[in-house]
């Protein structure tokens, strides 16, 4: 227990937002997790399924629950175990392959959901290197961001830079052309789309230059996005 | 470029041709985690991940362009097609590390050849303890090494093998204990599938105190089945030797009784290995 706390200081923060019953399951999943004894003691499937359940329904819980994840796959992977990144996977590949109907359903979960694979993408790492199976999805729930009907929805830009800034640098790394083939997109949106609020247009310009500098934001170019908020 | 075009993702299945599926291994009653049927099903791991898809075309297969005759032909089966993301995974972590363990093999050849007689011991994360013979050749075929890293991992993922490294530090082991075999010298089929059941021959020796009839008699199942192979191929061995498991060890538990008197005759076993090994 004193471990993953310290691993992890906003987990217990976190795991607040749960229900009761919830929270009890996910404390003793990274308590009992990192104990060799017993690896059947918590259900890792079910732990998995309830994390993605709570990553779609709470937009602040699904930014964060990478780091609940990495925690728990280094916990099970030094008893060589692996059924939690698994599950955890393979629900993700399910939400990913109903993502239309989803998006349809619920603006929101769609964002939820959209923020919790990238965010895994940010956390798991195999060999220290991005999963190579979530490459592909994820640009394609960012090129289903940069279409123009999700450009006129200023939640799912937010979102869409947001990832962006969070793990643009990896994923072009990853793949340069999706890359390139995205800020095609992004650079008609900006230019093209009728109807683009200001605001979105701000994010995009702001994600333009961000990429355009290699993931950075010049410093005069920070202080024209940032310093009214400064102030 | 647009959306259309990543239509042949949008579905998930990024499916490779160069999965193969064997079927569950005998050894599966004394894994780990196999229970629960999550970590180690039968349609488990082989499947490829999407940067591989360009390298499955079978005329690529061997990188330093060997005709596909030149090797040993290591595997059949039917070919499974990758469905989800999770063995998708778990196949990329596997390559990586066998990369990553080659990369290291070859750094160690090159100090070899340096540093004469010099053998530190090795790191110990990788799994061919054994130092390199400089210029001899290194099996290098991605997919030999990484259905060789499975079945090591198999060995691996038992409670014996766990209560072997706790009771056996490296720095005490014997010929006669178990060696995980070097996965990345150059041996036959037949040769390399000989040293894993004789690595897990082995390693049984250290399984847990069986508690239940049953479980000790599928154990003895197995062994006895594997050891047929054996004897097949190494006639000069003597079967009631090697019905036994080995052990060679003075283990301090006492819950090894049943273990002990067993003839360390069974260290012959490895230089007839060693034979088919040149």
């Amino acid at each position: 227990m004193p471990t993953s706390k310290m691993d992890n200081p906003n987990e217990d923060y976190k795991i607040q937002s749960f229900d009761l019953e919830t929270q009890k399951l996910l404390k003793t999943a990274l308590k009992v997790v990192s104990m060799p004894s017993e690896p059947s003691a918590v259900d890792l499937e079910k732990v998995s399924n309830v994390i993605v359940d709570q990553s779609l329904k709470d937009p602040v819980f699904s930014k964060e629950a990478g780091r609940i994840c990495y925690t728990i796959v280094q916990a099970e992977a030094k008893h060589n175990g692996n059924v939690f990144r698994r599950n955890l996977l393979n629900r993700l590949q399910l939400e990913f392959k109903a993502r239309e109907e989803t998006r349809l359903r619920s603006r929101q979960e769609w964002v939820c959901f959209v923020t919790f694979i990238c965010n895994i993408f940010d956390y798991l790492k195999v060999n220290s290197m991005p999963m190579v199976a979530l490459v592909h999805p994820v640009f394609d729930c960012l090129f289903r961001l940069a279409q123009p009907d999700s450009l006129n929805n200023e939640e799912e830009v937010d979102c869409l830079v947001l990832q962006l800034h969070r793990i643009g640098d990896q994923l072009e790394k990853m793949n340069s052309q999706r890359m390139d083939e995205l800020f095609y997109l992004l650079r008609d949106g900006f230019l093209l789309q009728e109807g683009l609020s200001s605001m979105a247009r701000l994010l995009l310009l702001e994600i333009l230059e961000f990429r355009a500098g290699a993931w950075t934001l010049s410093d005069t170019a920070q202080k024209y996005y940032y310093s009214e908020v400064n102030d | 470029m647009s959306f259309r075009q990543k239509s042949k993702c949008a579905d998930g299945e990024y499916n490779g041709d160069e999965n193969r599926n064997r079927g569950p291994s005998k050894w599966s009653n004394c894994r780990k985690r196999g229970a629960d049927g999550s970590m180690r099903s039968n349609g488990d791991v082989d499947s490829t991940s999407t940067s591989d898809l360009k390298k499955s075309n079978p005329t690529h297969k061997h990188p330093d362009n060997r005709p596909v005759s030149f090797t040993t032909p290591e595997s059949g089966g039917p070919v499974s097609r990758c469905t989800d993301w999770g063995s998708e995974v778990e196949t990329d972590e596997m390559r990586t590390s066998v990369r990553r363990d080659m990369q290291r093999y070859r750094r160690r050849i090159l100090t070899a050849d340096f540093g004469p007689r010099e053998r530190t011991n090795s790191s110990g994360s990788s799994d061919s303890r054994d130092s390199p013979v400089p210029g001899e050749g290194m099996e290098d075929d991605e997919e030999v090494l990484m259905r060789r890293q499975k079945q090591i991992n198999y060995g691996k993922n038992t409670l014996a093998y766990d209560r072997y490294i706790q009771e056996v530090p490296k720095h005490l082991r014997q010929p006669a204990h178990p060696k995980t075999p070097n996965k990345f010298k150059k041996y036959s089929r037949r040769s390399w599938d000989q040293q894993i059941k004789l690595w897990k021959v082995k390693i049984h020796a250290w399984d847990p105190p069986a508690q239940q009839g049953s479980e000790l008699q599928a154990i003895e199942e197995v062994d006895l089945d594997d050891i047929m192979d054996i004897e097949l191929d190494f006639p000069e061995l003597d079967s009631d030797a090697s019905a036994q498991p080995v052990k060679v060890t003075k283990a301090p538990s006492s819950q090894l009784d049943t273990c002990h008197g067993t003839p360390s005759k069974m260290i012959k076993m490895e230089a007839s290995v060693d034979l088919d090994m040149v």
